[in-house]
């Protein structure tokens, strides 16, 4: 036990404290990039599906169906190594100077979180009565106007309870960056334990921090959930 | 102010208005009864567009409804409109729910908007929950509520549609008085409604629909002390039984 509990010292402190504090802050960083991008898109998804064009519809559905039906780690392969060598050179030297990786995990995670996004607040869109499009259409709001102030408010917090949900699996995928060189938490820990050989005590660190954020997460949605309850609840 | 030139709408092959001829004048308060189904929900939906005609011409307060240059959303911002079941926004406060248009649309002044939304709120008597939720109030609570965000865009007329017909009967009165008052002030008015009382009390004229057309125009005591159509008298003998 004590063996275990000073291998647990050396994992905590100096350098390797360091590489771990390092790879934290990457995975909050690249979590928080993809989750506001893939926020974004989701909106934008959500707003063109409900014009009910049939083009623009197709176009939706095939979005979120590629997204949900290829794995993460492809998504992510495919646009650091496949999609990545379609840009002009300067381009392509470019981002390299600018951590690379890292702009593609963000991306792939992003677009790929803004396929179950979307899906969510649809369906949470799906909850609001067609007499509050009617009301806001019949005060003189148009399309757009409409979507922002009545509908898509009403939506999310319709849909919060599974965008919390998705936030959280969004939060944990960022370890798949590790596969395109993003020195995240995970792969902070590997290498960790690659200097130390203290496997156990490496990822019972690196678990006890992905539980803490994910629990903190689930924390802060919960409380946020209940104060718009508190108001909006029928 | 209202004006249908034979006005004829379809609902795939069911036609829900045929050939309506009709004026509402300024400072009018008409009233439109008839039985379930007789087009008057419809009728009364097709002066905003919320239901579209596929023939015929709808004039409103001088702008050709149906009209290609007609802006669709500067137009609805100009129709008060209520609905039956209120349709307040559950999201917003009372008073976000009423300043929300002018400030948005209209791009008024925050301050300004929200002294006059509350000076409506005054009027119809919800001052003291201008900072609640509509799910903490009663369905006539919203629906005064639901009159007072209609009147805040400053409409030229106001249309209710079936307004009291989602309340329970001792709500109903709280509605209706809100509704005379505005009458009072020469608001014009177009009400779909099942309150004949109010028809009697209020209305200018009352106009009796079925099957899609307006079968009689009447001022209220002609027309349920003496109707007319036949169709009319059945519906009068009806209610009073």
């Amino acid at each position: 036990m004590s063996q275990f509990t000073q291998g647990l010292e050396k994992v905590l402190q100096g350098d390797y404290l360091d590489i771990i504090l390092r790879g934290i802050k990457m995975t909050l960083e690249l979590a928080a990039l993809s989750w506001l991008l893939a926020m974004v898109i989701a909106l934008s998804l959500v707003v063109i599906r409900l014009t009910n064009h049939k083009v623009a519809v197709a176009a939706v559905a095939g979005y979120v169906s590629y997204h949900r039906n290829i794995p993460t780690l492809v998504q992510l392969m495919l646009w650091y190594f496949g999609i990545s060598s379609l840009f002009p050179y300067e381009l392509q030297m470019w981002l390299v100077d600018q951590n690379a990786e890292f702009i593609f995990a963000a991306i792939a995670l992003g677009l790929c979180q803004a396929a179950y996004f979307s899906e969510d607040i649809r369906s949470g869109m799906r909850a609001i009565s067609s007499g509050q499009t009617e009301a806001a259409r019949a005060l003189g709001f148009g399309y757009l106007r409409s979507m922002r102030y009545i509908i898509l408010p009403q939506g999310i917090r319709n849909a919060l309870p599974s965008l919390i949900n998705h936030t959280i699996l969004l939060f944990k995928n960022t370890s798949l960056a590790m596969a395109i060189g993003v020195v995240e938490l995970t792969y902070a820990t590997r290498e960790v334990e690659n200097y130390t050989f203290l496997t156990f005590q490496s990822y019972l660190v690196c678990t006890l921090v992905y539980l803490f954020f994910s629990l903190l997460l689930m924390f802060c949605g919960a409380i946020f959930a209940k104060k718009l309850n508190k108001v909006y609840a029928r | 102010m209202i004006i249908f030139s034979k006005v004829n709408k379809w609902y795939g092959e069911y036609q829900a208005l045929v050939d309506v001829n009709a004026e509402v004048k300024k400072g009018e308060v008409v009233v439109v009864c008839g039985p379930s189904g007789s087009g008057k929900s419809t009728l009364i939906r097709t002066v905003n567009r919320l239901e579209d005609i596929q023939g015929g011409q709808i004039l409103y307060n001088g702008h050709d409804v149906y009209g290609v240059d007609s802006n669709l959303n500067t137009l609805r911002s100009r129709v008060g409109f209520v609905f039956q079941n209120f349709n307040l926004f559950p999201h917003m406060s009372v008073l976000d729910n009423i300043t929300l248009a002018p400030t948005k649309l209209k791009g008024l002044n925050a301050s300004y908007v929200k002294t006059k939304a509350l000076e409506l709120l005054d009027m119809v008597g919800m001052s003291h929950k201008a900072n609640a939720y509509p799910n903490q109030l009663s369905g006539g609570q919203q629906q005064r509520v639901a009159i007072a965000r209609a009147l805040a865009m400053e409409p030229p007329a106001m249309l209710f549609d079936e307004p009291t017909s989602a309340l329970d009967p001792e709500m109903v009165g709280e509605v209706l008085s809100v509704m005379k008052s505005l009458a009072k002030e020469g608001m014009t008015m177009m009400c779909v409604t099942h309150e004949m009382n109010f028809a009697r009390e209020v209305a200018d004229k009352v106009w009796f629909m079925d099957a899609g057309r307006i079968l009689e125009v009447a001022e209220p005591e002609t027309f349920f002390q003496n109707p007319t159509h036949p169709r009319a008298q059945s519906f009068i003998s009806d209610i009073r039984a």
